[in-house]
């Protein structure tokens, strides 16, 4: 390589850098200035955030018990036994774990969980007493909270019956930056985990429209697993979703989140969480840096 | 970024440089610290094996014991001779030691050993330099002829003319000289070669070329005498070395032949005794064996320790009683847990917690790096396996930590008394890890193996064990450690690059991999 063509790659190479979103830039440019440390436990604590959620009238999944200790373990599951579909959640607890997801109410008393097997009540008051001694968060004395089951869109079902997709919305000052749908697939055991396996869709912020889809860091055109064609797709109530995205970001005092939405096939888009230091994967999925849209948010 | 937190970080760093740079140079312009001081030196500790089958007759040992002068300082000696009376005297030159006794059984063993702290010794010698007409009296002795050093032998002088050694300035001469005894093909003899055999046979052991050196020069005009000792290597031998000395402008000058060092002694030499000696006389019908056990490492200068006046934390510390490695290790953890930082925050390499390396790192300054990196696996992967047990269990979380550490404390142990029976010393030093760093370690491992799977916590197993290598391998640095004992101002340096690290945005180098297809698009 000749010395003008090394300079002009290399001049390239830090055009496109200066693009990308880094740990470090992320960190020092965007969660520090607009997130003051104190205000973390909002996204942090889930029941905290759905309270600001609520005087906004950020539409979310119905709350249907709270248990705040292990006192509260067995009045929590007496609640619980009238119900047929819920979801149980560390308060606290991130990247999907000490979440059961309950499916349907047995003859035999008991439950069946997402994907078949059989949670008894006492399973379900261990599981309860597990979370909230903090064995799925990084604090002691967790919460454990049970919320109704969201019964996905079905644009979504056809992506993954079995449980949620959902669309994670990165926002500035409570604009959306980038966006992207997470895919739960067998391989990555229903969870919309990119890195064990999940897909990650993104979505035009103007249009709704599916432009790319990634799996595994590579560029796909069709799920791996059922064949269905992933791009040019669009999103079902898109100008909705990116509202409550926004009314989200906007009724927290934090600045730079990643919301998720998901679509309740009746309710239509509800925020299931927020995160306060959203992670950078949604750039290899959108194929392009949050460096030009930070610009254009804050211009 | 607000222009102003901009300024307050650039002044920060400022002020700290500022600060270092005007206490070490007040320190070194003002309160004579040197920077040469820092620097360790390697010691030696040399043990002279003695047995000797007495046969329940009378004993005497004779040999010499090295003297401290400008080049070599010798310390902390200490004999052991049961059974055997040691005295020590000085004779004209030379240290003589002795060792007598009656009714001296079979396999007596004499142990004496001391410190050494030797110096490189060079001399730049003046080329103009002429031989003189008279020598003081007492270099005078060292022109004339010995039994083994025939001065005055025809083939001597004829070689000498030969040379053309007996005329022109000194160092002229004792070049011609030094090309022939060192361009002598080297003969592994054991025992005396005279000047003039080894001039004869055309090759020599040390000790031929020595006295061959010696006796030219004395031809030349030029004093010179024979001086033994020993090559300080980390080894157990029985090998003595000699050269030889020359008088030229008022000082003795070294000459090695053997070992081609010419008006200079390498560090490694440690002088014993001057002049054609043997360095061991015993009395006759008694077997008599030896060996020479030098075992080196680094130590701070001495100088060192006197010179840092400010802040002398050492000093307390040896008022106080407490281990030398304690302070170092204080000392070097800020230091380490920089190395950290670089590494998660500059490579993005991911390890277990901040400071943990650092902390492991500091840990395994006993067993030594490889072994301290077989330890934490062994604790990781024992406790592990343990905790996956106790899972089943489905026990409370504090409890679960609490059977942790009793298994650490148990695989510790374990680990140490098999390492003994196998004779790896070192690694036994596991005993010396700090049990709950070992236990945090096993505890993040395991949980990054529950919530990531087994590739992911392997990455950050090894990227801590990468990190801990890098950590000890500076942490470890003698030098360094005493520079920052002297100059711990140096620390506010560490926490200035730490001022820049925590503002610095750039993308680190594991990002180049992770969006390559962002950063190294095909359109380029």
């Amino acid at each position: 390589m000749s010395w003008a063509r090394a300079r002009a790659w290399l001049a390239a190479l830090q055009e496109r850098r200066a693009k990308l979103v880094g740990i470090n830039r992320r960190n020092v440019t965007l969660v520090y200035p607009n997130n003051e440390r104190r205000h973390f436990p909002i996204a942090d604590d889930k029941l905290l955030a759905k309270e600001h959620f609520a005087r906004a009238g950020v539409p979310t999944a119905k709350t249907l018990a709270v248990c705040e200790g292990l006192f509260a373990v067995r009045q929590t599951v007496q609640a619980l036994e009238a119900h047929e579909h819920f979801v149980v959640k560390p308060a606290t607890g991130s990247g999907g774990n000490g979440i059961v997801v309950v499916g349907s109410r047995l003859e035999a008393g008991g439950w069946q969980r997402a994907g078949g097997r059989v949670l008894t009540a006492a399973q379900l008051e261990k599981h309860l007493a597990d979370v909230v001694f903090g064995a799925y968060s990084k604090v002691m004395d967790d919460k454990a909270f049970v919320e109704e089951r969201v019964l996905p869109h079905e644009f979504f079902a056809t992506l993954w019956a079995d449980g949620l997709c959902d669309v994670r919305v990165i926002t500035l000052e409570g604009e959306p930056l980038m966006c992207m749908v997470r895919v739960p697939t067998a391989e990555s055991d229903g969870k919309a985990n990119l890195h064990q396996g999940g897909l990650g869709i993104a979505v035009d912020l103007a249009t709704g429209r599916t432009s790319r889809a990634v799996h595994r860091g590579r560029s796909i055109e069709r799920h791996p697993e059922t064949g269905l064609p992933l791009l040019g797709l669009e999103l079902p109530c898109w100008a909705e979703v990116l509202e409550v995205a926004r009314r989200a970001a906007r009724s927290v005092p934090l600045g730079y989140l990643g919301v998720d939405v998901v679509c309740d096939r009746a309710r239509g888009p509800l925020v299931l969480e927020i995160n306060a230091r959203p992670g950078l994967e949604i750039q290899n999925v959108n194929g392009k840096g949050l460096g030009p849209e930070v610009q254009r948010v804050e211009a | 970024m607000p222009s102003s937190h901009a300024h307050r970080i650039g002044w920060s760093i400022g002020a700290l440089v500022l600060a270092t740079v005007v206490l070490a140079g007040w320190k070194l312009y003002a309160l004579g610290y040197s920077l040469a001081d820092t620097l360790p030196l390697r010691r030696h500790v040399v043990t002279y094996e003695l047995t000797l089958d007495g046969q329940g007759g009378d004993v005497r040992v004779r040999t010499f014991l090295p003297l401290s002068d400008p080049r070599q300082s010798i310390s902390d000696e200490q004999n052991a001779s049961p059974g055997l009376h040691f005295s020590s005297e000085i004779d004209g030159l030379n240290r003589v030691a002795t060792w007598t006794g009656g009714d001296v059984p079979d396999g007596t063993r004499v142990r004496f050993s001391f410190a050494v702290i030797p110096h490189q010794l060079r001399f730049e010698l003046d080329r103009t330099l002429a031989v003189p007409r008279a020598y003081p009296a007492s270099v005078s002795a060292y022109l004339r002829p010995e039994e083994d050093i025939q001065v005055d032998d025809p083939q001597i002088l004829a070689t000498l003319a030969k040379l053309g050694a007996g005329q022109g300035p000194v160092v002229d001469r004792l070049e011609r000289i030094f090309g022939l005894t060192s361009g002598l093909p080297q003969r592994p003899f054991k025992g005396t070669t005279d000047a003039l055999t080894a001039l004869r046979l055309g090759e020599a052991s040390c000790n031929g070329k020595s006295r061959l050196f010696v006796a030219l020069a004395r031809a030349a005009g030029i004093p010179a005498r024979l001086v033994g000792g020993l090559i300080l290597e980390n080894v157990s031998k029985k090998t003595s070395h000699q050269w030889a000395e020359a008088y030229v402008g008022g000082h003795w000058v070294p000459f090695d032949s053997t070992n081609h060092h010419f008006a200079e002694l390498p560090e490694r030499y440690l002088t014993l005794y001057y002049g054609d000696e043997a360095l061991f006389r015993h009395s006759a019908d008694i077997n008599f064996n030896y060996r020479f056990e030098i075992t080196s490492s680094l130590v701070p200068s001495p100088r060192a320790r006197a010179s840092f006046r400010l802040f002398n934390v050492w000093a307390m510390f040896e008022r106080l009683g407490l281990p030398f490695l304690l302070l170092r290790t204080l000392l070097m953890l800020p230091i380490g847990a920089l190395v950290v930082v670089l590494f998660r925050n500059v490579v993005g390499l991911p390890t277990f917690g901040t400071f943990l390396p650092a902390l492991i790192a500091a840990a395994a300054n006993e067993t030594g790096p490889a072994w301290g990196v077989v330890a934490v696996l062994i604790v990781v992967l024992v406790v592990s396996a343990l905790r996956m047990l106790l899972q089943r269990l489905e026990l409370l979380h504090s409890p679960t930590l609490a059977i942790l550490l009793a298994g650490v404390t148990f695989t510790m142990l374990a680990t140490a008394l098999v390492s003994e029976q196998l004779g790896l010393m070192r690694l036994a030093h596991i005993t010396l890890f700090p049990i709950a760093v070992l236990a945090i370690t096993a505890e993040r491992f395991y949980l990054s193996f529950t919530e990531h799977g087994l590739l992911s916590a392997a990455k950050e197993l090894g990227g801590t064990l990468v990190v801990v290598l890098a950590c000890n391998a500076l942490m470890g640095s003698l030098a360094l450690q005493i520079l920052v004992i002297g100059f711990p101002e140096v620390l506010l340096l560490v926490v200035a690059a730490n001022i820049y690290l925590g503002r610095w945005v750039g993308v680190r180098l594991s990002e180049y991999l992770r969006f390559r297809h962002l950063l190294f698009a095909r359109s380029a």
